[in-house]
């Protein structure tokens, strides 16, 4: 635990904040402001893999977006290096743009369909002049074998390749900037089971090799559990929970970590048949009307009055495990 | 080759193939796949995306697109050959005494009719409602399906509902007509675990409710774990394994099931460091290999898988169980 | 783990396909579109080496051999001044050609620029230039076409005939320049505003895709995005609207040329041959109908080529 606190940490991120302001209506009349992220603080530290849960539309991907500075944020700071990208403009981001890459979740569209894969790769090689001319042709060569792929790929085009294939080439081509940090936004949803798996492995391989920093976001629990180091749950634009891997699944605290980790079905039929769930009720609120107080409260089980008019404070129970709920007991060691 | 307990089959494919024209000339999509239901049940079909486990339903239906036809095989379903009826016969199967729920819920609603007006076109057509009975009747399933406020919900469009709603939705739709078989392709992949789970439940409860068939169509073997009796695993378009639910998980018999199998990381044990996974890429359809369509990525494939192809075959001896593989007899051994 | 993976891979090596092959392949399916194509290649050709294929030239008169029906000699006929028809409907293509392809060259060009900059960097810039693009497709296009010729022809005119009094170069002789500058000048500004829109929409839609902003994350600068992402991506669409851009020019050309404010006689264009065939198609119908098939022909030929191409460069659009 201790150790934690001596390194210094990645990235800080203190109070970030993503609004989107948006039309609605058949003419635009109606505006409306999408509470995509509200006020999260949370320390990346170097070489672990923190990975983001939750629901669809609580803001996981706004929170890498904004980290990375391709959604500038509404408020907030995100210090690296003692520098707050946030103020920065984008031709001052540059350098740290290639130091903070990321990796999508839909590998059919991230990759220009009138580039060749060597092409791709070799873009952010030239452009931030990683390498001389000459070699870069073998540099090429060498991240595309890094990822397993043959190197007589580099003269395919995307849709030559299956989708495990291509999100080989979306890390070779993120792997090519040298980054520190990579934000992988849901890179192996689309991708079929026995493929995942692929992929997962390829990860920590890299992460060992190069030493590399993740920010994982993924809905898939059980993938979550195996490659991170510590666990974050997001619900509806804020961190209920933030803990170490084993402690967010040994001892979850906030009552949607529970409702999230009871969902998840397992790969084992008679367990399945005995298992009781904890289903939710009711539907995720709007995130342009977020309910007040805790916004977990329309569906938690345990809300009481306090919960609908106060919002819980984001505490740290025990050390590095921070929750925000007012049920939910310190310490538990 | 009869089911040993003669349970009523209520759906019988057989050697149904299916093919589309490409450039490169005709290419096989379903190549010879064989699967029952019987009355009651609950099947699961898992396979990679791009096996053929939608085509398959879908030509039940007569629902095949464009330049895909089904060229050999029958579909029997209540003692009549659906791949042989006509349209009309099949307009009338359809969403009556076969219901269906499609993968994609956010295209399949019609966005610009009220979600109401969709639960009751099938009772409408199907069961000779008046309007007024079609609506309350749909009320009934909105609510059955565990949607709030169900009667109110029926003047909604689709996009003022979200995903797990209009997911639901498709269901309520599909049960309209109290179908004695329901198709689920990938009903709840776009979905949340807390949804997912949700909708589990609601199809649980309603089987036991109105004793229906089910065929759930999925590649995630750890959601229809417990749901389903049976799952028929396919690859590359053909049936790998087909085998009870609990004989499935536990022995596994094809080399690409126990690969699947162990290439799910489990909530239960920690993480390992790595994940056991299958290497490759499953074949497209026209460039499969002459041979076990699994060879190229099979660990253990030897010369004769690459020459011939290996009947599905029940293992054991049993015929619950059964396999296509060359090695099965092995692998059997080696687990026992 | 890798070379494990990629035993398959290494047996079959498949031949390299790209975008344009497979538009190209399914072009190729589409009977219409490559009948289209065919068509289209061979009033290219006509329009190209017309000169050397002409029998007569176009301006010989034969006052013997005046209003004769198509003969062995004359296999469209001969108009009211003995000229022969086949010839000077082999220069009418060389005409449309030229005025189609210019008036589009421009108005694309236009269309892009504008439409480019509107899209990629919004705001104001946006708001004005979709302003001055509906205001355009606003007015009339006739009416504008008549104003500007009136207005300016004349003093055109006075300036060519100035230039060559003092310099005594035939070139200022030449009235079919104030008929191209002018006239088709005045048409590429009236057309290009579809063009404008179509390639805001698509830089809009194209700058919000995964790509460009996975472009973006590698820290690449807004030129290299624009030019090496966008624009590539942005084109596909604008070839089928540029197709059945010169088809409707061609149309326009004429109706121009057939109300007297374009190409002028005796210069052959097949507006104005269907207007003087007009007059007299009670006598002598191949008059009008030479030219007129070569206009239909032209123009459903080109309507069908963009349509094959809308179908042909976008993969999704099979049903
Ligand atoms: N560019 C945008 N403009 C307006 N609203 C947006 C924009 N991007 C995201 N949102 C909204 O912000 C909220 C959070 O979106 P986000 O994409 O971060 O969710 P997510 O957690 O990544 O979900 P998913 O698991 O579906 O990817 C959603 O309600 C979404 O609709
Ligand atoms: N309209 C079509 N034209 C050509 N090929 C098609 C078409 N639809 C599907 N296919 C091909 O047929 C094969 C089987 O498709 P199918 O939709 O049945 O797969 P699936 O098993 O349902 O996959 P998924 O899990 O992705 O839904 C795929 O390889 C696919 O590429
Ligand atoms: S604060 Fe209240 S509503 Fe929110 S999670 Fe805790 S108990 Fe539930
Ligand atoms: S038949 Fe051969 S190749 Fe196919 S799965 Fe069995 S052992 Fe592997
Ligand atoms: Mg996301
Ligand atoms: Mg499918």
């Amino acid at each position: 635990m201790n150790a934690m606190t001596k390194t210094e940490p990645l990235l800080q991120i203190e109070g970030l904040t993503k609004h989107f302001h948006v039309r609605l209506g058949a003419f635009g009349e109606r505006e409306a402001v999408v509470h995509a992220l509200d006020d999260i603080s949370f320390d990346i530290m170097p070489g672990e893999t923190l990975s983001v849960v939750g629901e669809s539309g609580c803001g996981k991907s706004t929170a890498g977006f904004t980290i990375l500075q391709l959604h500038r944020p509404t408020a907030g700071r995100i210090r690296y290096q003692g520098r707050d990208l946030a103020g920065l403009d984008e031709k001052a981001l540059r350098p740290y743009r290639r130091e903070l890459q990321i990796i999508f979740q839909d590998p059919y569209s991230t990759l220009n369909p009138r580039m060749t894969i060597g092409e791709a790769i070799a873009e952010p090689i030239l452009f931030h002049k990683l390498a001389p001319k000459g070699e870069v042709k073998s540099r090429v060569e060498r991240l595309l074998a890094d990822v397993g792929l043959p190197a007589r790929f580099a003269m395919r085009y995307p849709h030559e390749l299956s989708g495990g294939q291509r999100q080989r080439v979306a890390i070779a081509r993120a792997l090519a900037c040298e980054p520190k940090f990579i934000v992988c936004d849901e890179a192996i949803s689309a991708l079929d089971v026995s493929i995942q798996a692929q992929i997962i492995n390829l990860l920590l391989e890299l992460q060992r090799k190069y030493g590399l920093t993740y920010l994982f976001i993924a809905h898939d629990l059980a993938v979550v559990r195996h490659i991170s180091t510590r666990v974050a749950v997001m619900y509806l634009g804020r961190v209920a929970e933030l803990a170490p891997r084993a402690r967010l699944f040994g001892n979850p605290l906030h009552p949607y970590t529970k409702a999230l980790l009871s969902a998840v079905p397992e790969a084992d039929p008679a367990y399945e048949r005995k298992r009781q769930r904890q289903i939710l009720q009711g539907d995720v609120p709007s995130p342009m009307a977020p309910p007040a107080g805790c916004r977990f409260h329309t569906r938690c089980p345990l809300a009481i009055e306090r919960c609908r008019v106060e919002a819980p404070v984001w505490r740290e129970t025990s050390p590095g495990h921070h929750v925000a709920c007012h049920l939910a007991e310190g310490g538990g060691e | 080759m009869a089911r040993k307990n003669g349970q009523e089959l209520l759906l019988d494919v057989r050697d149904l193939a299916i093919e589309v024209v490409t450039r490169n000339g005709p290419a096989r999509i379903v190549d010879g796949i064989s699967l029952t239901v019987e009355k009651g049940e609950t099947l699961g079909v898992v396979g990679e995306s791009g096996c053929g486990k939608s085509l398959t339903m879908l030509s039940l239906l007569g629902l095949l697109p464009n330049k895909i036809s089904v060229i050999g095989g029958s579909a029997t379903f209540k003692g009549r050959d659906l791949l042989a009826m006509s349209h009309k016969e099949l307009r009338k199967v359809r969403g009556g005494e076969i219901g269906f729920v499609f993968q994609d819920p956010m295209t399949s609603l019609n966005p610009v009719v009220r979600i109401g007006q969709q639960v009751m076109e099938p009772l409408l057509y199907h069961r000779n409602m008046g309007r007024a009975e079609a609506r309350k009747r749909a009320g009934e399933l909105l609510k059955l399906v565990g949607i709030p406020g169900a009667e109110e919900r029926l003047d909604n469009y689709p996009h003022e509902l979200s995903g797990g709603m209009r997911q639901r939705v498709m269901i309520a739709i599909g049960l309209a007509c109290d179908p004695a078989l329901l198709i689920a392709d990938e009903p709840t992949t776009a979905l949340d675990v807390t949804i997912q789970a949700q909708i589990v439940d609601i199809v649980k409860e309603l089987r036991a409710k109105l004793g229906m068939s089910i065929v759930w169509i999925t590649h995630d073997l750890a959601l229809i774990a417990g749901l389903v009796d049976r799952v028929v695993v396919l690859y590359a378009g053909s049936v790998v394994e087909d085998a009870p639910v609990d004989e499935l998980y536990e022995n596994p018999a094809h080399p690409y099931t126990r690969g699947l199998l162990a290439s799910i990381p489990r909530l239960k044990d920690e993480g390992a460091e790595k994940l056991s996974s299958i290497g490759g890429t499953p074949p497209e359809p026209g460039r499969r290999p002459a041979g076990c369509p699994f060879a190229p990525r099979c660990p253990i494939a030897r010369a004769e898988c690459e020459r011939a192809v290996p009947a599905l075959e029940p293992v054991k001896g049993e015929g619950a169980h059964r396999v296509a593989c060359f090695a099965a007899g092995e692998i059997a051994e080696a687990v026992a | 783990m890798s070379d494990m993976a990629l035993k398959q891979e290494d047996v079959r090596e498949e031949p390299p396909a790209n975008l344009w092959r497979d538009a190209w392949y399914r072009l190729k399916q589409n009977r219409m579109a490559l009948t289209s194509l065919v068509i289209i290649l061979a009033l290219a050709f006509i329009a190209v080496f017309g000169p050397w294929l002409t029998p007569y030239d176009f301006l010989s008169q034969d006052l013997i051999a005046r209003n004769q029906p198509p003969a062995w000699a004359h296999p469209f006929g001969t108009d009211e001044l003995g000229r022969d028809v086949l010839s000077r409907v082999i220069y009418g293509t060389r005409t449309a050609f030229i005025v189609a392809i210019s008036v589009t060259a421009v108005a694309t060009l236009i269309g892009i620029v504008l439409g480019a900059f509107a899209g990629y960097f919004g705001g104001l810039l946006d708001r004005f230039v979709m302003w001055f693009t509906d205001m355009t497709m606003s007015v009339p296009q006739l009416l504008l076409v008549v104003v500007i010729n009136a207005s300016l022809k004349p003093p055109l005119a006075r300036w060519m005939e100035a230039q060559y009094l003092e310099t005594l170069n035939p070139i200022y002789r030449n009235s079919i320049i104030i008929d191209f500058v002018l006239v088709f000048g005045s048409m590429a500004l009236i057309t290009w505003p579809p063009y404008a829109r179509l390639v805001r929409a698509q830089v809009l839609s194209v700058r919000n895709r995964p790509y460009v902003t996975a472009a973006r994350a590698l820290g690449l600068s807004t030129p290299v995005i624009i030019a090496r992402y966008i624009v590539p991506n942005a084109l596909g669409p604008l070839i089928v609207a540029v197709s059945a851009g010169l088809g409707t020019a061609m149309v326009l050309e004429s109706a121009f040329s057939f109300l007297g404010i374009g190409v002028n006689p005796p210069m052959p264009s097949w507006g104005n041959m269907i207007a003087d065939g007009l007059r007299v198609w009670r006598n002598y119908p191949h008059l009008l109908l030479a030219p007129a098939m070569m206009l239909a022909v032209a123009t459903v030929a080109f309507s069908f080529l963009g349509d094959g191409l809308n179908d042909a460069l976008n993969p999704r659009g099979q049903k």
